[in-house]
């Protein structure tokens, strides 16, 4: 598969930039893939090794709490990437996570992705700084949940 | 009006809980009412006995009652939720600047709003999908805490349905809920803005405001098309006793909604 068999792949927004030459070669780890509302795509602690670079859709990462509701940490949609844990040891899912609605991605095989970013370097390097950016992005937003903006204000004198 | 002017003399019409800690008032005048208000300005609220806080307008300017939204967190603000129908509250008002929603007509209106911080900006939505043919896309985009900590929960249907397009995200939620799950500024990028012909109001927590304006501003947005509603220690609601003093603003004259252009550089001064 290259980057012409598989539409919409090389038009994703996180792959924007990368020289079209690699976009091929990437494609070829990539499969277009359309799950139902409720499919779960992984579990926390199986082995993780897909990525997928949403479409359309919503994903939602959740954790289980046992003998309570499963925790929402966070939704994704179109345009975001899912799937971060093939990048680095234990190499397993630390979150679960099922679609919300009806969900079209690219499923990228982890191990050719790996093994293809060994060979062409530069590719590595572009997919490398995507990765960080979006984790970046994950992690402020993270700290800005973390200061519970919304939860209730010190109450202050005359109010 | 001067600050010694006193309080008309309202009743309560009718309460709604919309949190654990948030209650809606209609309030109806007794005697004279004050005059009519514009979208984002506030009242002083008076509960007899107890004190006077500001409370922004979260209701449309039709007809002589207000619509007042209010979050019990101290002694003043909690004996105003506690008020049962046919109690009377004080009411002065009403003061401060407003959206300026009518300025965009012919443009796209991007509401955001973070927790409480929708009540001051519902008559300014309301007044756009009052006229929504005036206006291109409306558009809200809504953060709360929790799903049951969302105020005006009940009518969002309403306004998808009057041609508004809303995006809820909460900071937790338990599986089952269908809306997104993260920080109101994620939804930003997800919306389509069209930077030059955007007006956008923005409500709630000072730092959500900072850092929403800031992601409006890096899409291209104007400074002084984001708009701002901020609040301090408004008394007097006149810009006498200069409580209220952001800067070289009194926000009860020239506030609480002010351009981002006049708001940024006062935004990040800790000792403001």
């Amino acid at each position: 598969m290259n980057a012409a068999g598989l539409p919409g792949f090389a038009d994703h927004a996180f792959l924007r930039g990368i020289p079209a030459g690699s976009v091929a070669r990437l494609a070829a780890t990539a499969t277009a893939v359309s799950f139902p509302a409720g499919r779960r795509l992984f579990e926390e602690g199986a082995p993780a090794r897909k990525c997928w670079l949403l479409t359309s859709g919503q994903v939602a990462l959740f954790l289980h709490a046992p003998g309570a509701e499963d925790l929402i940490v966070e939704t994704l949609c179109c345009d975001d990437v899912i799937g971060f844990s093939w990048l680095a040891p234990p190499h397993e899912w630390q979150f679960s996570a099922a679609t919300v609605t009806a969900t079209e991605a690219f499923e990228l095989d982890g191990t050719a992705v790996m093994a293809l970013c060994d060979r062409d370097r530069d590719l590595g390097y572009q997919l490398a700084q995507r990765f960080l950016a979006a984790a970046v992005r994950r992690l402020h937003a993270t700290r800005i949940r973390l200061l519970d903006l919304y939860g209730t204000p010190r109450a202050r004198a005359g109010t | 009006m001067s600050a010694q002017a006193p309080p008309a003399r309202y009743r309560v019409a009718a309460r709604a809980a919309e949190t654990h800690d948030t209650v809606t008032l209609r309030l109806e005048p007794v005697d004279e009412p004050i005059a009519p208000h514009r979208p984002g300005q506030f009242t002083m609220l008076y509960a007899f006995g107890v004190g006077e806080v500001p409370i922004s307008i979260s209701g449309g300017p039709a007809g002589p009652g207000l619509i007042q939204t209010i979050r019990s967190v101290g002694a003043v603000t909690r004996a105003l939720c506690e008020a049962g129908e046919g109690e009377i509250i004080g009411v002065r008002g009403p003061y401060g600047t407003d959206w300026g929603v009518a300025g965009a007509a012919g443009q796209d209106v991007l509401v955001v709003a973070g927790g409480i911080g929708l009540a001051p900006l519902r008559p300014a939505l309301l007044a756009a999908l009052a006229a929504r043919e005036r206006y291109r896309r409306v558009t809200v985009l809504i953060g709360a805490r929790t799903p049951q900590e969302l105020v005006f929960a009940e009518e969002i249907a309403a306004w998808r349905d009057r041609g508004a397009e809303v995006q809820v995200t909460v900071d937790r939620a338990a599986v089952g809920w269908h809306g997104h799950v993260g920080v109101v500024t994620q939804l930003i990028g997800r919306a389509g803005v069209d930077p030059p012909a955007t007006l956008a109001l923005v409500c709630g927590p000072e730092v959500m405001m900072r850092l929403t304006a800031r992601a409006l501003a890096d899409l291209g947005i104007a400074p002084g098309r984001i708009r701002v509603s901020l609040e301090r220690n408004m008394r007097c609601g006149t810009a006498e006793c200069g409580h209220c003093q952001l800067g070289p603003l009194l926000l009860c004259r020239d506030g609480p909604v002010v351009s981002y252009e006049q708001a940024a550089p006062l935004l990040s001064v800790k000792e403001l």
